[in-house]
């Protein structure tokens, strides 16, 4: 276990040396994607300076879970995208998957550790930015436990998209090709969970919440943390349940993964 | 003595699904999937024993990729018996990898984004070589493979030749007992070749390594092996020694005449004209029913000949009639 962390940092520092080969280049990278991607919530910003709220919640209210989910979808794009379609396609299509299973070090230790984007920071600050501007709007009525439950949650959130990115991988296994529907879950999971859930109509709600559970991983969790009414009228300790269905998450796209490598080993490529 | 390959009856058969053509056959092929199996190894024997060096060669699309697939343990065969350094290749991956080599010639085991140093620095942490045994074998690697000037190139900048010497190292350093080449030499010139032949040949003798070697190239296979193996249609034709296989199949000469003058039609009893031109004609004749001297006493006897020559016919022509004729072929074979 210590020897695959070594092994795993290890990798990663290699990695980050290579890309950090261009500084300029790397910084321009940084900064743009950064821009862009808080360009979509100035704009979300000024329109809702017009309205005053989004259905009840103000605009201080949605960047403290807006930043949260972005944070955390830069963070898990950054650790998890060996096992993003661009990286992990090809290793599949190329061969390369065969010269994974030849080496004595675990398979999904070596797919996490085959890309680390270090040029994600920029979206994590970026996050880190608009949950900073929420705070400073918002009087939040902080505890322990709340202090506690933001990190718990970024973490549930990051090994929450990262186990769909597992999931869009295994696919790969089957079809070679790109799932672009998969898109609509880990992307569009993550547009959604930075708005207040329950001014989406019933039926996405409904996607969000039984097919895709990334409801209680930004709306219940926010309603508790902000002290805001849920019009869903859901029990108290829903709020708590983002770290369960994370790691529940994660252990069925585990056991997903698995079969997939097992069967790619009986069928062949 | 003990095997270090112990294959018995394997057999591997694939489905290949037969495709709808267009939209509405994309849509079909959801539900109606029909397909046809084919047996790509089928009931295959043989044993390897530590130290050997055994080339395994055969058409394309005979078994040769399934069965290497399956004793790397890359492919779960559908029925048979592999023992490959005292596992089960397919059941005990980690274990089993930890002390084998691969390299596939058309592919690369190495980083492409990562320099060659950085590449062999993650496999010793992956394969955990102790740090005297890494420096002693790359030290020694990298002068016979010549990798000195390409060391800090990432791997995508390499050529062909280059990174299958990059590939060939990476392959060896761990010291495996077990080590399977998939076509090594491939798309290589004359030079790297002989540069790979000979690395492989001193890991063999010096290290007894036992090496299984797959290739297009029956010079590598003459060059290197003492003892060559068949497939075709996924049966193991022939496993034995190269020089007994061309002893039998073989044995064809070639005896190259050129005329004084042009003769129309200049035959000649117990060979056959395989190349004319002009006064330059190329005969063949099967070595244990004539004897070059009794040809080249007939020939003279009829014809003015200005100079001549015999040579082996070369390997590479027996082993494509050996295919092509299916000379091999087994007579209860009803394929």
């Amino acid at each position: 276990m210590i020897h695959a962390l070594r092994l795993l940092a290890r990798m990663y520092r290699v990695q980050i040396r290579s890309q950090l080969q261009y500084p300029l280049s790397f910084i321009m990278d940084l900064l743009s994607s950064a821009l862009i991607l808080g360009f979509f919530f100035v704009a979300f910003a000024l329109t809702l300076t017009r309205f005053e709220s989004i259905g009840g919640w103000t605009l201080g209210e949605v960047a403290f879970i807006w930043g949260i989910t972005e944070f955390s979808f830069g963070t898990m794009d950054m650790v998890f995208s060996g096992f993003d379609y661009d990286s992990f396609g090809p290793i599949i299509r190329k061969g390369q998957f065969d010269q994974l299973l030849l080496r004595p070090a675990n398979i999904t230790l070596q797919v996490l550790g085959s890309r680390f984007v270090i040029r994600r920071l920029g979206r994590m600050a970026e996050g880190l930015l608009i949950f900073l501007f929420g705070l400073s709007r918002i009087q939040l009525d902080w505890s322990l436990l709340k202090i506690l439950y933001v990190p718990l949650l970024s973490i549930s959130q990051i090994l929450f998209f990262g186990s769909l990115f597992i999931i869009g991988a295994t696919t790969t296994f089957w079809t070679m090709e790109r799932l672009e529907i998969l898109n609509i879950f880990t992307y569009g999971g993550a547009e959604v969970m930075s708005y207040p859930m329950h001014i989406f109509p019933r039926p996405i709600r409904m996607i969000f919440t039984y097919l895709v559970p990334s409801i209680f991983l930004s709306y219940f969790p926010a309603v508790y943390l902000l002290g805001k009414p849920d019009p869903l009228n859901a029990p108290a300790f829903i709020s708590f349940l983002a770290p369960v269905i994370a790691m529940l998450m994660l252990w069925l796209a585990l056991r997903f993964w698995r079969f997939g490598i097992r069967n790619y080993q009986s069928s062949g490529s | 003595m003990k095997s270090m390959i112990h294959v018995r009856d394997l057999h591997k058969t694939f489905r290949v699904y037969r495709n709808h053509k267009g939209y509405l056959g994309a849509l079909r092929n959801l539900f109606d999937r029909k397909y046809d199996l084919t047996h790509a190894v089928d009931g295959i024997s043989f044993d390897i024993h530590p130290g050997e060096l055994v080339g395994y060669i055969g058409p394309n699309g005979a078994g040769k990729s399934t069965t290497i697939k399956i004793l790397t343990g890359l492919l779960v065969p559908s029925a048979g018996e592999v023992i490959a350094n005292g596992h089960i290749p397919w059941k005990e991956r980690k274990r089993y990898v930890r002390d084998i080599g691969a390299v596939f010639g058309q592919r690369t085991t190495l980083w492409w984004d990562l320099p060659l140093t950085d590449s062999l620095d993650l496999l010793r942490h992956i394969y955990q070589i102790p740090e005297d045994l890494y420096q002693s074998n790359f030290g020694l690697f990298r002068e016979i493979l010549a990798l000195d000037h390409f060391i800090n190139t990432p791997v995508r900048a390499l050529s062909l030749g280059q990174r299958m010497r990059a590939d060939l190292c990476a392959a060896f350093l761990h010291n495996p007992s077990l080590v399977f080449l998939d076509e090594p030499t491939i798309g290589l010139d004359v030079i790297a070749k002989q540069r790979i032949r000979e690395f492989i040949q001193y890991i063999n003798q010096e290290r007894h390594t036992t090496i299984l070697l797959t290739t297009h190239d029956i010079s590598d296979i003459a060059r290197l092996c003492e003892r060559v193996m068949i497939i075709d249609h996924g049966r193991i034709l022939f496993n034995g020694k190269l020089a007994d296989l061309l002893e039998t199949f073989g044995g064809r000469r070639l005896l190259n005449v050129e005329f004084a003058e042009e003769y129309p039609s200049p035959t000649l009893d117990g060979a056959d004209i395989i190349y004319r031109n002009g006064v330059n004609i190329h005969y063949s004749f099967q070595r244990r029913s004539v004897s070059a001297s009794a040809l080249i006493r007939r020939l003279s006897e009829n014809y003015r000949i200005k100079d001549l020559s015999v040579e082996d016919q070369p390997i590479e022509d027996t082993i494509r009639e050996i295919y092509e004729n299916r000379l091999l072929y087994y007579d209860t074979d009803d394929e």
